[in-house]
């Protein structure tokens, strides 16, 4: 049984970015556990981004707590793309993860309704990342229900 | 059994600041649920700023948020100058304090006017026209730009303050403060507005938290946090101003919050304008020959106050002249998200008036 005051995660590094914000990185199966333990501190989510490192991805969470005013930054890094979702912890996570989602193509397992926010649901690709290709034209139409649709065609969109 | 109506507002229409589509589901004029549709505005300003030159992508930032051009700059350059290790000058980053709050000034101005616009008051709107074209113009003599002013640049800002600007800026605050009352008094003796605006909206601190709402729309819900006093950026830490709460958590005590903080930033403006020594306005390291030749290293995480709430942006760099990953954390974004639990149980009407008060601007959800 779980007792309150046990450390569940393990750290593997702890280091600082040039604004002095504290890095923390751990794995990402210890993600939920860490990210509990630091939401009972008083710790709220405040942004996430994903970075494309090419071999492998980067998800890097920043927390908050508003009362000691403490910023900090976990990283994890992913080799398939999968991280735990956090909408269960906070409902920030949700349309931050779905952001994500859509850019960088992050899956977050767990989440309800990971759909894009930005781009049309048929968008093929994710921006983002580096081997996206930004000369490969989409176009965009609608039908009369006011679903999008995503071609290739130049006459098929605009 | 229960009938329930379902409505499109947006994505164009004259009530909501910018292009987004509000799927709302109605019983009766009851909402019982709210769905946002974003992405007309999207740019990926991101992406964009991956393939540029570090000193390129002051436009697209200004681009973001449109209204508050000079806090979007800072936002990505206190990040970049982190990420070089570049100094920024003393009388500089006084400069920068200026103009950032004297664009928050312009922008909250439109804010509050459209926000009653947004109710048929028609008045009020002209007049914070008035007064922030008066922003633009000093704007207009420091940098070129009226809106979207491109004035700082790595290092320091792009031209220095001369007597002009300074007296300029000096007359300005000085008709600015009883206009300002005068603003505020023509909304404040509406009954039309109170009616509007008492009780409709309200947040509660543990909701906003968990949504991660910053700015006047946390500060209206009781919690004092500001950036500027909680982790102070430029010399904010040796200026006086306070950070005002209201505990109304309704639409009604952030239209006073927000006219209270415009209050504030006068404050700090005046207190600007005292301190401000003599010396460079930019670090001859960013000069203009040398400006794409930057280089940036590592990764760094910086927020500042925007009109909106708290503004980050997360750049990373691989030791090249373009940045390898640009994030930025958006205050509406997180702002808007929150618009289904305040309009819940509302009526339909009073939809508009709350998306009027969260002050969104499109650019920066989108981005």
């Amino acid at each position: 049984m779980k007792q309150t005051g046990d450390i569940m995660y393990k750290i593997i590094s702890e280091s600082e970015d040039k604004n002095k914000i504290k890095i923390i990185q751990i794995d990402k199966n210890d993600l939920i556990e860490f990210m509990e333990d630091y939401k009972s501190k008083g710790y709220y989510l405040s942004s996430i981004t994903g970075v494309d490192m090419l071999d492998h991805l980067e998800v890097i969470y920043h927390i908050h707590n508003y009362d000691t005013h403490e910023y900090i930054e976990v990283k994890v890094s992913t080799q398939d793309g999968k991280v735990p979702s956090l909408t269960k912890l906070w409902r920030a996570a949700d349309w931050d993860e779905r952001e994500q989602y859509d850019l960088m193509g992050i899956i977050f397992e767990g989440h309800d309704n990971l759909r894009r926010i930005f781009l049309p649901d048929e968008w093929v690709g994710h921006p983002l990342r580096k081997s996206y290709d930004l000369k490969k034209v989409q176009y965009i139409r609608m039908d009369s229900e006011g679903n999008e649709h995503v071609s290739f065609n130049e006459n098929e969109g605009w | 059994m229960a009938h329930y109506t379902e409505l499109n507002i947006g994505p164009v229409h004259p009530s909501i600041h910018g292009i987004l589509k509000f799927k709302v589901k109605l019983h009766e004029e009851i909402i019982e649920d709210v769905e946002i549709t974003l992405g007309f505005l999207h740019r990926n300003a991101e992406k964009i700023c991956e393939l540029n030159y570090y000193a390129d992508n002051m436009i697209y930032f200004d681009r973001m948020d449109y209204l508050d051009a000079m806090n979007m700059e800072l936002g990505y350059l206190t990040a970049v100058e982190k990420l070089m290790d570049m100094e920024v000058p003393e009388r500089a980053q006084w400069i920068r304090m200026i103009v950032a709050e004297l664009n928050r000034l312009a922008a909250r101005l439109v804010g509050i006017g459209a926000f009653g616009l947004d109710m048929g008051m028609l008045t009020p709107f002209f007049h914070c026209f008035i007064e922030r074209e008066k922003i633009q113009k000093i704007f207009v003599e420091a940098s070129g730009g009226r809106q979207e002013v491109n004035y700082m640049s790595i290092g320091g800002v792009y031209q220095d303050f001369n007597d002009k600007i300074i007296n300029d800026i000096k007359e300005f605050l000085k008709e600015f403060k009883p206009y300002l009352e005068d603003i505020y008094n023509m909304f404040m003796h509406s009954e039309i507005f109170w009616q509007r605006n008492d009780g409709i909206g309200i947040l509660e601190p543990d909701v906003a938290l968990d949504y991660g709402v910053t700015g006047p729309l946390l500060r209206g819900s009781g919690i004092a946090y500001d950036v500027r006093k909680d982790a102070p950026y430029l010399f904010y830490d040796k200026v006086n101003f306070d950070v005002p709460i209201s505990h109304k958590k309704d639409n009604m005590g952030r239209f006073i919050l927000k006219v209270e903080e415009m209050r504030q930033s006068i404050r700090i403006i005046e207190q600007c304008l005292d301190k401000i020594p003599d010396g460079p306005y930019f670090n001859n390291k960013a000069k203009k020959s040398m400006m794409l030749r930057l280089k940036g290293d590592g990764e760094a995480f910086s927020r500042i106050e925007s009109d909106n709430g708290e503004f980050g942006v997360y750049v990373r760099g691989n030791g090249t002249f373009k940045p390898w990953r640009v994030h930025v954390r958006s205050p509406a974004f997180k702002n808007i998200s929150v618009v289904p639990v305040l309009a819940k149980g509302m009526m339909i009407a009073d939809l508009i008036v709350i998306i009027g008060s969260i002050d969104t601007v499109i650019g920066e959800i989108d981005r």
